[in-house]
């Protein structure tokens, strides 16, 4: 099991990029469009999908994201969205005020000024923890998707906004992943501790059998 | 055993020869280095619990060059607009392997300093915690990778203090402690300096 995160920023040389480069530069984020984080097509981007294989388990423990331009951030495991609106409405997700990236940062960067002395004073604090995790079973694919209701200002490279999503996740593999479903079948949360927990269950078990079967043997 | 930090500063650093590249913050022959690379001795065990790097603040890119904000110089030239600081990863390397990975299980940059901050200040603080910590076992070899990808972080051509940093926190376990820490891998047993000790408690109560 390890513990791993994701960074995505509108920042690209082209577009479907791959690694990040130091020639990046900020591009336009359109409003009230969904971006997938891993291949959505602008900013850092992965070769494909983002999915387990049948001996992983993943599960996502954080999300964030600018908390400028009205940003939010959506699960999406399959073609289902996480989170709703009371109504049962699709939303936008978790809003970058709730669950800023990175924590302290500004929410009142004047975006219409070239002064840095616009930019507010104030640290954005978390509101919101991602509790329960979000568990992504084998064989699922799932998508972080960014959306901003304001968009950035320009198609400008030099006078659009830089916006930031953030994803912290512990990826179950191999062994870890069987003990993942096992825990899932018994209701119990899937964290690296109740994983170990289970581990040393199964071999105290085993050696419970041993000393069983040697004192059999012994009579 | 031993609790150890780390700190890298890059001080000196010819920034154009160094940018988009990963450096080793051990032996990478820029800023402060020791003599050969990390590496555990057959009766030593490292745990690493934290790492850490110079944060970056996404911003308009139309701000003024040369501005500072919140501590992280900001450029207005091709490549490093709209960014302050140095938008810089650290990743952990055993042996050849990357720790960190995309979730197409290609390796990545690592930890952004936005999400793991150093320092940690009221205006950066974490959003990453290194839980399940990274254990290197007796015998490997272990490195702590840099990258950063905004030459415009920078006030000159070379790197001053604090304008690059990284951070390691690591427990050195040794001789019986190693040992110890061993047996609680094979146990499914999180090592820790609690779970070390309590080890050593329930071999004396086992001997009494």
């Amino acid at each position: 099991m390890r513990s791993q995160v994701y960074e995505w920023s509108n920042l690209q040389t082209s577009a479907n990029q791959l690694r990040r480069l130091s020639t990046d530069q900020p591009v336009q984020v359109t409003a009230n469009r969904e971006y997938d984080i891993f291949t959505g097509g602008i900013g850092n981007n992965i070769t494909k999908p983002a999915e387990t294989t049948a001996t992983q388990f993943i599960v996502i423990e954080d999300i964030a994201a600018s908390p400028v331009l009205s940003g939010a951030v959506q699960i999406r495991i399959n073609t289902t969205d996480y989170f709703q609106n009371p109504d049962v409405t699709n939303m936008d997700g978790i809003p970058g005020l709730a669950s800023p990236y990175p924590r302290g940062a500004n929410s009142t960067l004047d975006l219409t000024s070239v002064t840095a002395s616009s930019v507010g004073s104030q640290n954005i604090l978390k509101s919101f923890d991602l509790y329960p995790d979000v568990y992504v079973l084998p064989g699922q694919t799932f998508q972080i998707l960014y959306t901003t209701s304001v968009g950035t200002t320009s198609t400008d490279a030099t006078s659009t906004e830089v916006v930031s999503c953030f994803v912290k996740y512990t990826l179950y593999d191999g062994p870890d992943a069987l003990i993942a479903n096992k825990l899932l079948e018994l209701g119990v949360t899937i964290n690296p501790n109740n994983v170990d927990w289970y581990k040393r269950s199964l071999i105290e078990q085993q050696q419970r059998s041993r000393v069983a079967a040697a004192a059999g043997g012994q009579a | 055993m031993r609790s150890q930090v780390y700190e890298w500063d890059s001080t000196g650093m010819t920034v154009a020869n160094v940018v988009g590249q990963r450096t080793s913050i051990f032996v990478g022959g820029v800023g402060n280095n020791i003599t050969k690379p990390a590496e555990t001795t057959a009766t030593e065990f490292v745990v690493i619990e934290d790492i850490a790097t110079t944060p970056t603040l996404g911003c308009w890119a139309g701000i003024t060059a040369d501005t500072v904000i919140r501590g992280l110089i900001i450029d207005g030239a091709a490549g490093t607009a709209g960014i302050a600081g140095p938008r810089s990863y650290v990743q952990v390397r055993i042996n050849t392997t990357d720790y960190f990975l995309d979730p197409d299980n290609i390796p990545n940059d690592g930890i952004p300093g936005a999400a793991s901050p150093y320092p940690r200040s009221i205006d950066f603080q974490p959003a990453f915690n290194l839980y399940p910590d990274v254990y290197v076992l007796p015998g490997q070899v272990w490195d702590v990778l840099v990258t950063f990808y905004n030459a415009g972080a920078f006030a000159a051509g070379t790197s001053v203090a604090g304008e690059l940093m990284c951070f390691v926190k690591y427990t050195l376990y040794d001789g019986p402690d190693a040992l110890i820490a061993n047996k609680l891998l094979e146990m499914g047993i999180s090592i820790n300096p609690g779970n070390v000790d309590w080890y050593k408690r329930s071999l004396l109560q086992a001997q009494a």
